[in-house]
């Protein structure tokens, strides 16, 4: 095998391989003697077809095989000798072969950066931090008070029906004097106000008292679903047999008991735990945005065009998917193709740089996803869909596919952990407000900012739009975790 | 010895029906020998003219057998598949058929 080196310029590596003829032949011979213990052929017993029948009936596929084969092992024993690392599949042109000739090939390699990651204990970083307000709590006590409303029967004779009850009615609906179909019902529970009765029967039944019989007469509207009666004057006989008044529970241990707690204090305690949680969450995604500027500002290496084509292409499909839904981002209205791609085209390369750098942090470092990480990971998944939990368990039981693409997510995290735990991490208390609100300025502010940190807020948006292609893109990045950074966001 | 026959072209091409492409006809290959299916009536001689006018070598000796047709049983009635002629030709030293590409 010879191997001269064409083309050498930054990251690219361009080899000519040169394999002799010989080696081809032997290795197709060695493939056919192989291939002839399995063989059928009628007028044989299996396993005694003489070689040269072989290679007049099966030469030409094994060769082809074997080509393949040589090609592949020449490409890898190139960059193996010469200790590239390759940053994808190396691209390989055949340029002659035919049999009893050498076999000539071409490829071109783009290899890996040396990355010389930043000392992290130099980067700086402000976490902000919101403590949980108690009227936070209190409201939340509210809105779950209010999810248990029940209501409850009037004592009062004299009580009217008015807006906000539920009275409990029997009615019969009637034509010209008929009854007609699905027009009568009893002891139904009819929220006043809620509009599930055709326009007017609730207003008429405002003012009745319990125990009260009257009779309703109204026009179906013109739309109405069933055709016999869209249009047409009815008449209701009604009855209310009880008015019942909505109550909202007070906010005691009684509610705490309903909802799952043992008393108050710990539904307290939860709650706060909850929201605390969430806030976490977003300073958590504020310092990562902030660590992965950082990173990005720090490291200037040269990255393989053809992994920054790729990621581009991935996203710029995205964008045309946008334009063609017509929610593009209003950042980006008004601007020509031109003008987006080179944004874009930054964008990915931001990504990819950032990926790249992640991947030999982690590598360097020994970060590994294990068993549990995936376990935990899958939990948070299944618990995105309620009521098919098992479902989705089954689902990652099954495909493997689908818990490797948890697993990118994962290592891109647990590398920012490391790294944020080696570099000076600040805690900066903040209001909620500022906390929540910081996000959406950024945003705003950032399309006039440098166009790097505005990627960062732009990656937001897509991802958010297609969800489903946040799969692709974890899948596509095992090695370049770092790449879909702030997805957790989306 | 034997004696010269002339036949036409189109009878060369008739008696060599196709190469017998076995394990033992393949053995044969070590000494030279070509095997061949042939018409039940075609001659020794006939065989040697053939095969040296449509391959262009020199024959040194001509062997044939008859393979009788096994008798089988089809719906209870007994039937014979028909007989084969087989020739085994032995080449002279330098020639040589390749009987797997075909005529």
């Amino acid at each position: 095998m010879q191997v001269t080196e064409t083309n050498a310029e930054g990251l690219k590596h361009d080899f000519k391989v040169v394999v002799p003829a010989a080696d081809i032949a032997a290795k197709s011979e060695a493939r056919l003697k192989e291939l002839s213990t399995q063989v059928k052929m009628p007028g044989f017993r299996p396993g005694k077809v003489p070689v040269s029948l072989m290679k007049k009936r099966y030469g030409s596929a094994v060769l082809g095989e074997v080509l393949e084969q040589s090609v592949q092992e020449a490409a890898e024993k190139t960059v193996a000798e010469r200790e590239l690392r390759p940053a994808m599949q190396p691209k390989i042109d055949i340029e002659t072969f035919d049999e009893g000739k050498d076999l000539e090939f071409t490829m071109s390699v783009e290899v890996l950066p040396e990355i010389t990651p930043v000392d992290f204990s130099t980067l700086e970083l402000t976490r902000p931090k919101a403590d949980v307000d108690d009227k936070e709590v209190e409201d939340a006590l509210t809105r779950i008070a209010e999810g248990q409303k029940s209501s409850e029967p009037v004592a009062s004779k004299a009580r009217k029906v008015k807006n906000g009850d539920v009275a409990v009615i029997d009615f019969v609906g009637k034509k010209g004097g008929e009854e007609f179909e699905g027009g009568k019902a009893e002891d139904y529970s009819l929220e006043i106000g809620s509009g599930t009765f055709i326009p007017g029967f609730e207003d008429q039944v405002v003012g009745m008292k319990a125990g009260e019989e009257k009779v309703v007469t109204l026009t179906f509207p013109e739309d109405y679903p069933a055709e016999h009666l869209a249009g047409q004057e009815v008449t209701f006989d009604v009855t209310v047999k009880e008015i019942r008044e909505p109550k909202v529970p007070e906010i005691d241990d009684e509610l705490a008991k309903k909802v799952g707690m043992d008393d108050l204090e710990a539904l307290k305690t939860a709650i706060r735990e909850q929201i605390q949680g969430e806030y976490d969450k977003v300073a958590r995604q504020k310092v990562k945005r902030e660590l992965l500027d950082k990173l990005s500002d720090a490291h200037d290496f040269p990255v393989p065009q053809s992994m920054v084509d790729m990621e581009f292409d991935g996203i710029w499909k995205q964008v045309e998917q946008a334009k063609e839904q017509g929610n593009l981002d209003p950042e980006d209205e008004g601007k020509s193709d031109d003008e987006l791609k080179d944004d874009y085209r930054k964008l990915a390369e931001r990504r990819v740089r950032l990926g790249l750098l992640l991947s030999e942090v982690g590598q360097k470092n020994e970060i590994q996803v294990n068993q549990d990480d995936l376990n935990r990971a899958i939990m948070a998944e299944a618990t995105r869909y309620p009521g098919q939990e098992q479902a989705v368990f089954q689902y990652f039981l099954q495909n493997q596919d689908a818990i490797n693409q948890l697993r990118a997510p994962i290592y891109e995290d647990k590398v920012v952990d490391y790294i944020l735990e080696v570099a000076k991490v600040e805690d900066k208390p903040v209001s909620v407000d500022e906390l929540m609100k910081q996000d959406g300025e950024e945003a705003e502010g950032e399309g006039e900012d440098k166009p790097k940190k505005k990627a960062a807020a732009k990656k937001k948006a897509p991802a958010k739009k297609a969800a489903a292609k946040k799969a692709d893109e974890a899948e596509a990045g095992e090695d370049e975790a770092g790449k879909d950074e702030g997805e957790t966001s989306a | 010895m034997s004696k010269q026959v002339t036949i036409s072209k189109e009878r060369m091409y008739d008696v060599i029906k196709s190469p017998v492409i076995t394990e033992k006809a393949t053995m044969g290959s070590e000494h030279n020998q070509v095997t061949f299916r042939v018409p039940l009536d075609a001659s020794k001689p006939e065989i040697k003219a053939a095969v040296e006018g449509v391959f262009d070598v020199k024959v040194n000796a001509v062997n044939t057998l008859i393979q009788k047709g096994k008798a089988k049983r089809f719906r209870g009635r007994m039937g014979r598949r028909s007989d084969v002629k087989k020739a085994v030709v032995t080449l002279a030293e330098g020639h040589s058929i390749d009987v797997t590409t075909g005529v």
